[in-house]
């Protein structure tokens, strides 16, 4: 019992419980005969003062057999998150960075544009930009991303820096993209589909992006006006120095510093690299080769010292990588280092090697709204005349050939499928010519359309000869007898004056690099050697920029050497189209080696009682050095 | 063009800032900084962040946000060396860095609806009113209505006809190709 605070001397006290109490009436005895205060009597006993003392009272821990744990502690951190990074060369003007504040003080510099109407958002919306991907060859990712974070072409172009002449096709955006992101590259579309724009275009975002301060673009001699006047249009900001005049004014430009783009023939290249001491010569971080198939002879002069010149880049335009044998792109790869000096690919490796580092596309692909060209190829029978003198000629020419054995060599041969062809042309001792017939004939209405045509020919003497004969529709000639000066006017007459009906031209000078599309009609008088010095040609016409179908007619005689040798020529595409791909239709470029001109003709030597075939001594491809 | 007002220009930053999941919950924030025409200055892009399971359960509906708009985010924002004058953002979770920084943020929605659009969070309550920059719309942050005048001066030194989805496919592309890479890239120990 506790103690009462009130009244501690008092060990009774008042308890009240809260419990329901029963009624005196409930009790099971008589309540009133009890007294239920009684009397208490306290004696003293020493103790009492004890009771006004609160006991001690000691706490000790009581193991109840209960564990407690607590929760592991956590607290809302994060490991710090580590970024990577990649600056691109542009960064450099925007460093250091300024306050944000800043920005409010910029100026409204160009009027707020009429909201465009949807039909052109739509437009661009539809049309699929051309993005970048990186090259195969890029391994670090760093180099990866470089490409992945470049915007689409099309909108690198549209910046206002980069003023264009007009807007590039789908596959030259593609084309340009391709280039921009390859350090070796062989660009081989077909003539016509503008290989130059697309260089000049990479070339130009190349500078702009700073991966690039020094290019070198060989070209032929010819095609240096050409490259002038296409740098002019596509990119009238770069300056481009032509490497030309006397040795000491060479020199000094080769060694002038700050000047972006060079521009020189290979004769000039080859002869100034070889007279300057190898520490001397200029290094470079682009070197273009046009017409790249100059170097197709890996051992020739020209392609040893293309190879030496100091460059980080190498690109090779063409539109036909393989005139000859799919071996002469292996020279091709070689410039570009993608392949081991002196390696020999087979075709299945040439085929690999070609899926990565060549681009072509062909007019059937690219540009299916270009209007189309037309076949139209001409089988005449030779006049009675001529036909009396081919006879004549190759009967003789064939004894002739057989007697001298085996000191008959592919010149020989050739010697004699040269006088046939000249036959078919026309007759030298009567001037008769079917051909001469049909082109008239084709020529009246051209003229009376108001149109224009281009006229190959192997050989200047027939052009000379046709112009005789055609002078009704006021011929022009263009040819390797033409002094280089009086070339540009030419086809400045040609294309301006409605009365020149015709222009004739050789394969040699006219087939490359010009762009006569405005004329309609291509007569190829006679067979090249090579379809692709023949498409070349065909392509001066049938090229970007052409408005209406280029009718193309190949005069091919029957029963005469020019079907022959077009049956060996069909025969052989097949092989190179598969080192090609499939896309390429056009690319026929094969032309006979000695084996196949000596295979036009079934030549036999006496040997002993009989006769034995005779095979060519001489391995050189003579047919590559007459295309 | 007065060369003034070229000087001007050549100072605008254009900020895409995007964060994709790949994987089992790793999270990678990329920005990339450009000029006016879209043309890369600078790209910054982190290492996966991959919360552990309490964190799942502790941030409940917030981890995302979290980890996108404040951990990412910002570390990428801190990183960067051309700090931009103005992000987009193709995840609303990221549109809450607004609230650390003094840089205007406008979310890309079409874009998050084409691609990867996260789950129904809290941050979509901060996604205010709808603002026109180049071709397309965004929105701003609602707590950060002032945005829209300095989203207006910056829009109007810009093409009315410029497509601002695509550097954010870009990002997109470049974190994709960061992880392949990574992942393929055999460990040192």
């Amino acid at each position: 019992m506790l103690p009462d605070q009130d009244n501690p001397g008092n060990a009774t006290r008042a308890v009240s419980y809260d419990v329901p109490c029963p009624r005196p009436s409930e009790f099971p005895f008589d309540t009133s005969l009890v007294e239920l205060s009684p009397a208490v009597d306290i004696y003293s006993s020493g103790a009492n003062v004890a009771l006004n003392r609160w006991p001690n009272i000691e706490c000790q821990r009581v193991d109840a057999g209960l564990a407690v744990w607590t929760v592991p502690s956590w607290k809302p951190g994060w490991p710090k998150v580590h970024t990577v990074g990649l600056a691109f060369p542009e960064a450099i003007e925007f460093l250091p960075p300024e306050k944000p504040k800043d920005d409010e003080k910029l100026e409204t510099i160009r009027p707020k544009k009429k909201k465009t109407d949807s039909d052109s958002v739509d437009e661009n919306a539809v049309r699929r930009p051309t993005r970048l991907q990186p090259p195969s060859d890029a391994l670090s990712l760093e180099d990866r991303l470089f490409y992945i974070l470049q915007p689409p072409l099309e909108t690198m172009l549209a910046g206002q820096e980069l003023i264009m002449p007009f807007e590039p096709f789908p596959h030259q955006y593609e084309g340009i993209g391709w280039l921009f992101s390859q350090e070796n590259a062989l660009l081989a579309d077909e003539m016509g589909l503008g290989k130059t724009m697309q260089m000049i275009t990479a070339v130009r975002l190349l500078l702009r992006g700073g991966q690039i301060r020094r290019i070198l673009l060989v070209c032929p001699k010819p095609l240096i006006p050409n490259w002038q006047r296409e740098f002019r249009a596509w990119a009238e900001e770069l300056p481009v120095v032509t490497v030309e005049g006397d040795t000491a004014r060479r020199n000094l430009i080769w060694k002038m510093p700050g000047v972006p783009i060079l521009m020189t023939n290979y004769e000039v290249m080859v002869r100034d690299m070889e007279a300057m001491p190898e520490a001397e010569r200029p290094k470079f971080d682009l070197v273009v080769l046009d017409e790249a198939q100059r170097i197709k002879n890996r051992d020739s002069k020209t392609a040893v010292v293309t190879r030496d010149l100091k460059r980080k880049r190498s690109w090779c335009l063409t539109g036909t990588p393989i005139e000859n044998r799919p071996e002469e792109l292996v020279s091709l790869f070689e410039f570009m280092e993608v392949v081991n000096a002196r390696a020999t690919p087979d075709l299945r490796q040439l085929s690999k090697l070609a899926d990565k580092y060549i681009l072509r596309r062909t007019k059937d692909i690219a540009m299916k709204d270009m209007p189309p060209k037309l076949d139209r190829d001409a089988y005449l029978d030779l006049s009675p005349a001529q036909k009396y003198a081919y006879t004549v000629a190759e009967k003789e020419g064939v004894v002739q050939l057989n007697d001298m054995g085996d000191q008959v060599t592919v010149q020989h041969v050739f010697e004699l499928v040269l006088r046939l062809k000249q036959i078919t042309n026309f007759d030298p001792l009567t001037n008769e010519s079917s051909k001469l017939d049909r082109l008239i004939a084709d020529m009246e209405e051209v003229a009376a359309s108001g149109g224009k045509a281009i006229l190959f020919s192997q050989w200047t003497k027939v052009l000379d000869w046709l112009a005789v004969r055609l002078q009704q529709f006021n011929p022009l000639v263009y040819h390797g007898g033409v002094p280089t000066k009086k070339r540009e006017p030419i086809l400045a007459e040609f294309k301006e004056d409605p009365s020149k009906h015709i222009i004739l031209m050789s394969y040699g000078t006219g087939a490359v690099g010009l762009n006569l599309q405005f004329a309609g009609y291509v007569f190829l008088f006679d067979r090249w050697w090579n379809p692709a010095v023949e498409d070349q040609a065909i392509n001066r016409a049938h090229r970007i920029g052409q408005t209406s179908t280029v009718i193309v007619t190949r005069f091919i005689c029957n029963d005469t050497i020019e079907e022959r040798i077009d049956a060996v020529l069909q025969h052989k595409r097949a092989i190179f189209d598969s080192v090609l791909g499939d896309g390429d239709v056009e690319d026929a470029s094969r032309s006979l080696n000695a084996a196949e001109i000596f295979g036009l003709f079934d030549l036999k030597a006496k040997h002993g009682k009989g006769t034995k075939k005779i095979a060519p001594k001489v391995v050189k491809d003579a047919s590559s050095d007459a295309a | 063009m007065a060369s003034g007002s070229k000087e001007h220009k050549e100072q605008i930053r254009l900020g895409f800032m995007t964060a994709v999941e790949i994987g089992d919950r790793n999270y990678v924030g990329g920005l990339l900084v450009t000029d006016r025409f879209g043309r890369p200055l600078e790209f910054q892009c982190t290492t996966p962040v991959k919360p552990n399971r309490t964190q799942e359960l502790l941030y409940g509906p917030t981890l995302v946000p979290f980890i996108l708009g404040d951990l990412l985010a910002k570390a990428l924002l801190d990183r960067v060396s051309v700090k931009p004058s103005l992000i987009m953002t193709s995840r609303v979770e990221i549109l809450q860095l607004r609230t650390k920084v003094a840089i205007p943020i406008i979310y890309d929605e079409a874009s998050a609806e084409s691609g990867s659009k996260p789950a129904q969070s809290n941050s979509s309550q901060s996604v205010g009113q709808e603002i026109r920059f180049g071709r397309q719309t965004f929105r701003m942050h609602e707590d950060f209505t002032e945005d829209q005048s300095a989203v207006e001066r910056i829009s109007q030194q810009l093409s009315d006809d410029a497509n601002m989805h695509e550097p954010l496919e870009r990002v997109g592309e470049a974190l994709r190709e960061t992880m392949s890479t990574v992942t393929a890239r055999p460990r040192v120990a």
